[in-house]
């Protein structure tokens, strides 16, 4: 294999694919995990039940693992991001987006030091809505880490804060006009963050239930099975909430696109051209400027977006010049569709989730939903991965959309391949034997013991 | 130096490291970030020449600082499954702790005193680096990590090797900077050694051990021998080329790093009064995950 420009700018992207892939899978479990134990605290002090605080005590242990590995991770990615994408961190570093990865570490030590006093005091507290008050903070530290990530990847989508063209026609040398508080909010910001939230609960909630309903259907303790079915509770009601967030949401993003990113619009949509009663199309592609194969619904596409936005008229590859406005890669509507299909499928499952609630079916004991629990955790996870690799691919390619592209944004030294392969490698050990420790560690304590 | 004893000499000292490590070992991996992030803010014009130079060296430091986060994590939670044990997983935290300072240590020489740099080429030379003075530079730090550990964690039983390492820590570490450059040794020097040797020192008489008991001093007093460092170097790096003037942020980005620090160290002060607040009430519950038996 030849390691020119070309290979060493997909291996750069490749590699950093695979670590913030890896990385919010670990956040995601992180985030659904401590909203969990807050839930199961707060339920046991108020019931006085105490196989809620048993369950709650048992995952603390837990989320100190996934915070411990997941603050690894997230390190991994603040340095890849300087030495695989110096270009663009110079450029973040010289406007106020540097201020939101600079603000996320007050985040992380807001939740790294109410989860040292929630974990190794918790029996000092001699109030126990004072215990329970730190698992807020520790909530507050992930969803606060959370948000001003996607604020710094909305910025990517939408820049502002400083004088693009200025920056543009000096060779991409002079940063002036910064306006350091206006990354805070960009055009994309409102609803991507409102996007990202949801769906990230929803797939760490998954995954969580994913483990219960399988050692329900395992167990043969009574205690353990009790302990488990009120998890399992928790996590239900957690998922109808985010799904139908998510829905929504999501509806509003691609929406957005519309005003904020048409080219990106319509290759999601996959439109040759523009246009008005444009149909909706699941699957197939554009081939030699045409679409073809997939599911046709006629008028759908402008049905929906004139439901949303009031907007009819969408626009169409057809209006990019490719050499002036580059294409992004058009399988980009494929893992749309695959995402909002997976999506519709989550859907289902929880509206029949809810359906069997409101009938007082006790879904969160019954067979058939703790089979489902875990295809839909498989699920779950692959339409989050296809959001962020849609979003991602979407916007190729552009690091900085309409500014800076990432070929002219990375490193290519070729010295960086063999360290790649190493972290990649290293990566496909800890992830696997960290979710393996998770239930351990889970697992390890006596149920009937504890309570 | 926690990660040197629970090598060394695991079965008397695992106590001792183990009981400060354990609650803040993810803190301190927390700032670690905090230092890259206001590096990147600080410094922007500096991010290019650093990863065209460092890149590889600092991927190995992220696989390193994975695996001992990794390992000291699950070595907090783990019953022991066949080989696989707390020891193995806590020694296993202390080499990648050690391999990673060094790393860092090189790093840092390289930055600071341009060992194994080449601007021109923008390249960076593991063998180029390994110079005489590069290398006694690290052998003077292990020395001294190993020297001061006793006095740190209130180990009396060790407490006759101090002097000698620490000693030898000292003398290892001027050594080492008069053959990186020898027009750093100036008088500013001796504050660091002094201050550095006054550790070893209070530890080993009864009256003034106490005042070492408490590691908010001690580390009070690392902070000032190392900034008392700064002004051999200060204002330029890499070997005296670059002056950090004109890498530092200026402007309207300045004073948002000053307002958004100012904000995030009130922040952090309110949190820290509560856990120490918290912390100086109660002691650890019974649910402590730490295991040393």
């Amino acid at each position: 294999m030849v390691l020119d420009s070309a290979t060493m700018l997909w291996f750069v992207r490749f590699l950093f694919a695979f670590t913030i892939g890896s990385h919010i899978l670990l956040v995601s479990t992180s985030i659904a995990l401590s909203i969990l134990i807050s839930a199961a605290e707060f339920i046991s002090i108020r019931r006085g039940d105490k196989v809620y605080e048993a369950l709650a005590r048992r995952l603390t242990k837990v989320f100190v693992v996934s915070f411990g590995v997941g603050t690894a991770s997230g390190i991994v990615l603040a340095v890849e991001l300087v030495t695989l994408f110096p270009t663009f961190m110079t450029l973040v570093s010289q406007t106020g987006v540097i201020i939101l990865l600079y603000t996320e570490m007050f985040a992380f030590f807001l939740e790294i030091l109410a989860l040292m006093l929630y974990v190794y005091y918790w029996d000092s507290f001699r109030n126990r809505y004072a215990h329970w008050a730190a698992s807020i903070f520790v909530i507050a530290g992930t969803l606060l880490s959370a948000v001003l990530i996607t604020m710094v990847n909305a910025w990517m989508n939408t820049p502002n804060g400083f004088d693009i063209a200025t920056f543009i026609s000096s060779g991409f040398k002079t940063v002036t006009g910064v306006q350091p508080w206006a990354v805070f909010l960009t055009p994309s910001t409102v609803t991507e963050v409102f996007h990202v939230l949801p769906t990230t609960i929803l797939a760490g909630s998954t995954i969580i239930g994913s483990f219960f309903a399988y050692w329900f259907l395992r167990s043969r303790d009574a205690g353990e099975k009790e302990m488990f079915g009120k998890a399992l509770k928790i996590l239900g009601a957690i998922g109808i909430v985010t799904i139908a967030l998510s829905v929504i949401t999501g509806a509003d993003e691609i929406s957005g696109l519309l005003t904020t990113q048409p080219l990106k619009f319509a290759s999601l949509e996959a439109n040759p051209v523009n246009g008005t009663n444009l149909p909706e199309k699941l699957f197939g592609g554009i081939v030699n400027g045409k679409f073809e194969g997939g599911i046709i619904i006629p008028g759908a596409q402008s049905f929906l977006a004139k439901l949303e936005t009031g907007i009819s008229s969408l626009p169409g590859l057809n209006q990019y010049n490719q050499t002036t406005n580059p294409w992004p890669p058009l399988f980009v509507h494929t893992t749309f569709d695959t995402m909002v299909v997976g999506g519709m499928a989550l859907g289902a499952f929880f509206l029949l989730y809810l359906g069997a609630l409101l009938l007082k079916r006790r879904p969160y004991e019954t067979k058939f939903f703790l089979y489902l629990q875990i295809p839909v955790a498989v699920v779950a996870v692959l339409v989050y991965l296809l959001g962020w690799a849609t979003d991602e691919i979407g916007r190729q390619p552009w690091i900085v959309y309409n500014v800076m592209t990432v070929d002219r944004a990375a490193n290519l030294s070729t010295s960086l391949f063999v360290p790649g392969i190493l972290i990649m490698l290293f990566y496909i050990l800890i992830l696997p034997t960290t979710f393996y420790f998770y239930a351990r560690i889970f697992r390890q304590s006596d149920g009937q013991k504890e309570v | 130096m926690g990660a040197v004893l629970l090598l060394t000499a695991w079965e008397t000292t695992k106590k001792r490291v183990l009981d400060y490590i354990v609650p803040i070992w993810e803190i301190t991996g927390t700032f670690g970030a905090f230092w890259v992030v206001t590096g990147d803010f600080a410094y922007p014009s500096l991010l290019i020449p650093v990863a065209e130079l460092f890149a590889p060296l600092l991927t190995i430091f992220l696989i390193l600082f994975v695996a001992r986060s990794s390992s000291i994590v699950f070595a907090e939670f783990i019953i022991k499954k066949r080989w696989l044990d707390e020891v193995k997983l806590f020694k296993a935290y202390a080499v990648s702790t050690i391999v990673l300072g060094l790393v860092l240590l090189m790093l840092v020489s390289a930055l600071v005193g341009g060992q194994g740099v080449d601007i021109r080429t923008s390249s960076f030379s593991l063998a180029s680096w390994a110079t005489a003075g590069s290398i006694v530079f690290l052998l003077g730090t292990l020395l001294l990590s190993a020297g001061l550990a006793p006095a740190f964690f209130d180990l009396a039983p060790f407490r006759r090797l101090i002097l000698p390492l620490t000693g030898a820590g000292i003398v290892l570490s001027v050594l080492s900077y008069y053959l990186m450059a020898s027009a750093l040794l100036t008088w500013w020097m001796t504050i660091p050694v002094l201050l550095t040797l006054g550790l070893g020192l209070l530890y080993l008489w009864p009256k003034t051990m106490r005042i070492l008991a408490n590691k908010a001093v001690f580390i009070l007093v690392v902070c000032v021998a190392i900034f008392s460092l700064q002004p051999l170097v200060y204002p330029k790096v890499i070997g005296q080329s670059l002056s950090i003037d004109l890498v530092t942020t200026s402007g309207t980005m300045e004073n948002a790093f000053l307002l958004a620090g100012g904000l995030g160290a009130i922040l952090l002060a309110v949190m820290i009064g509560i856990y120490i607040m918290v912390a100086a009430r109660g002691v650890s519950g019974p649910d402590t995950p730490i295991s040393t038996s």
